[in-house]
């Protein structure tokens, strides 16, 4: 019996929310379509394509964000091994990424349209990721549109880290600062700061209104407005481009996904929330 | 000279166009109804639906109410959107940015990739390799690709007379496109394009869009214009014309971009960031009083209001909407630009136009979308 043709997915932490779905929904695709599919968890950031267990046959790889130095994905993709990157960007390779300026767009727009928020707070992503770098870029780009006052002390650093959201909250929290909204870069870190919020006498959503990049059970468990990337669809499209590839399509640039706002408890109306109803 | 007479080939496929026009807009929904509907005779309707039903664009869904004299319940016929998929791409603003639709206009997803300045061959192949990122992610057959230009674009030869921003002069696009796809292409320019966009897909509905024209400003200038809801294709690029001074070294954003460090010269405690301007930045700094963004704003409005003025004085549109990133100026920019066109204009004339800002960025791609179903299938 013939050998079926093996992709690797490259992810630092398989079992982190957005990662696993993304798996999830790659290797849906790939098993519908006949390929073996090797997950390769990269624990130690590898300076060249030697460091990493890779067949000598792969027929194609799917990297996650940025799990691989741009060195070593350009080294691979030197050995005209097709690539798709998840929520990454270099040129030349093609990506996958969901909609991030229409997303924070979305969010900007129900809290300050639609409630009347105007002193937002911002828990920027991790940085060095390119979802990081371009929530925040947008979130700037809104500030702008709606003529905000932001200062500088209100972009709190998150990291895609629930714990240090968590620590920023708190130490934005010690200077007793006048915001009525957080922006959260995820919805992970929107949790935990919420907690921290509640946790010093703020309501929600009467004194602060909560909103999140992003949703899963927990947002919805924790009543939290989000925008909605289905990062599942988002594995399934890496996976279909690069089939496509493999196919033989030249492809280049980034598809998007489309974002939708799933309105929660944590931007309820006011006059609504004070029934208690 | 005699008109030349239309083939079979030609009659069956105007036919074909009529039913599904007829079933996609509702005005009829059995073989019977599209019989009277149509004028065409109940056996031709039977073989052409039996063909559509079979190329899978129609289903059969139940059956009807009977008619008020009894008879048999007729036998329910529907559109299917999801049959097929266009591929609808804009070549605006340094960038290829495309969409797949379903035949209802419904976005299914979106791909693109910058131009970095791409000219003649090389652009057609980054264009031919965004085109790609869609057809990897196609669900159902390819029926046909929409490409929008900027500058002069002859829409029936499929040729590009004049683009110069992408290096096409009397480049047959259409040609390469079909030889690569194997599926219908059509091509019309950008600003045209946005303008069927908006009208096609209700992106404008608060509006009576029927005679719309659009004015779309990137690094060129261009107007499109809907009449009664179909594309007039002598509109387009319009960078040239001029009084003192070209339109598009005055609006395009090179000249923007100019301009605005010229201003900040003059005013060095500008807002205005040396690096990585955007209109955004502009309107900001507007908005909080910036000497030179308000100089700005207040020269790209005069600008405007000139071109406005022409348009509204020639066209008589109902509608008049300004599309590109120049939109992130705001509502305190289209209303600088309504006040000073106004003032140009005898009050009667401008008093049924209304106004608005096309803040969608990928309509002109939607227009694409749109022009190659309108065309192919012409349902829209």
């Amino acid at each position: 019996m013939s050998k079926l043709p093996v992709l690797n997915i490259f992810t630092n932490f398989s079992a982190a929310v957005f990662q696993r779905d993304v798996i999830a929904g790659a290797r849906e695709v790939f098993d519908n379509c006949g390929y073996q599919t090797a997950i390769i968890e990269v624990t130690t950031t590898p300076t060249s394509l030697a460091d990493l267990p890779i067949e000598r046959d792969l027929a194609g790889a799917l990297i996650i964000t940025s799990v691989l130095p741009d060195a070593v994905i350009g080294e691979l993709h030197h050995q005209k091994v097709p690539i798709s990157l998840v929520s990454h960007q270099m040129a030349h390779i093609p990506g996958v990424m969901p909609n991030n300026r229409q997303g924070i767009a979305m969010l900007m727009e129900h809290l300050v349209v639609a409630h009347g928020r105007k002193r937002p707070v911002f828990i920027m992503g991790y940085m060095t990721q390119t979802d990081g770098i371009q929530r925040t870029a947008a979130f700037e780009q809104e500030v702008m549109r709606y003529n905000l006052n932001v200062p500088p002390a209100f972009y709190l650093r998150g990291d895609f880290s629930p714990e240090v959201a968590a620590e920023s909250m708190m130490q934005f929290l010690s200077f007793d600062p006048d915001f009525d909204a957080v922006v959260a870069s995820d919805y992970l870190m929107a949790e935990a700061a919420m907690q921290v919020i509640k946790a010093s006498g703020r309501r929600v959503p009467e004194d602060v209104a909560i909103v999140a990049f992003g949703d899963g059970p927990e947002a919805a468990q924790a009543g939290i407005t989000t925008v909605a990337a289905d990062i599942t669809e988002l594995g399934r499209r890496a996976a279909r481009q690069l089939l496509g590839q493999i196919e033989g399509l030249r492809i280049r640039g980034l598809t998007l996904l489309s974002t939708e706002l799933i309105k929660r408890e944590t931007t309820a109306n006011r006059a609504k929330v004070s029934t208690g109803k | 000279m005699k008109p030349l007479k239309a083939t079979r080939e030609q009659i069956r496929q105007h036919n074909r166009q009529l039913l599904l026009r007829a079933i996609y807009t509702g005005l009829a929904d059995n073989r019977a109804a599209l019989a009277a509907e149509t004028g065409l005779a109940k056996p031709t309707v039977s073989d052409l639906i039996g063909e559509l039903i079979d190329e899978g664009l129609l289903i059969e869904s139940g059956r009807g109410e009977s008619t008020d004299s009894g008879g048999k319940r007729p036998t329910l016929i529907k559109f299917v959107p999801n049959a097929r998929q266009v591929i609808g791409v804009s070549l605006d603003n340094g960038r290829a940015f495309a969409v797949l639709s379903n035949l209802a206009g419904q976005i299914i997803a979106q791909h693109y990739d910058e131009l970095d300045n791409a000219q003649g061959d090389e652009a057609v192949e980054i264009l031919i390799e965004v085109i790609n990122g869609l057809v990897a992610q196609l669900d159902a057959p390819l029926l046909c690709i929409g490409v929008g230009v900027p500058g002069v674009v002859d829409v029936r030869g499929g040729v590009i007379a004049d683009s110069s921003p992408l290096g096409w002069y009397n480049y047959a696009l259409v040609e390469r496109l079909t030889a690569q796809f194997s599926v219908p292409v059509y091509t019309g320019n950008s600003a045209e394009l946005t303008a069927l966009g908006e009208y096609a897909f209700g992106l404008n509905s608060d509006a009576d869009s029927s005679n719309l024209v659009t004015v779309l400003v990137t690094n060129s200038v261009e107007v499109g214009i809907t009449l009664d809801g179909t594309a007039y294709h002598q509109g387009g690029d319009i960078s040239a014309f001029h009084e003192r001074e070209r339109l598009d070294h005055l609006l395009g954003w090179p000249a923007v971009q100019q301009r605005a460090a010229e201003l900040r010269a003059k005013h060095p405690d500008s807002m205005l960031p040396e690096r990585g301007l955007t209109y955004m930045h502009v309107h900001y700094a507007a908005l909080n009083g910036d000497a030179a963004a308000i100089q700005l704003c207040d020269e790209l409005s005069t600008h405007l209001a000139g071109i406005m003025a022409w348009t509204i004085g020639l066209i008589r549109p109902n509608h008049v909407s300004l599309a590109g990133p120049i939109v992130n100026l705001g509502e305190p920019f289209l209303n600088q630009i309504i006040a000073k066109t106004e003032a140009m204009l005898w009050s009667k004339v401008i008093r049924p136009v209304s106004f608005s800002l096309a803040y969608s960025g990928n309509l002109s791609a939607i227009g694409a979308a749109a022009l190659a179903l309108h065309r192919e299938l012409d349902i829209l």
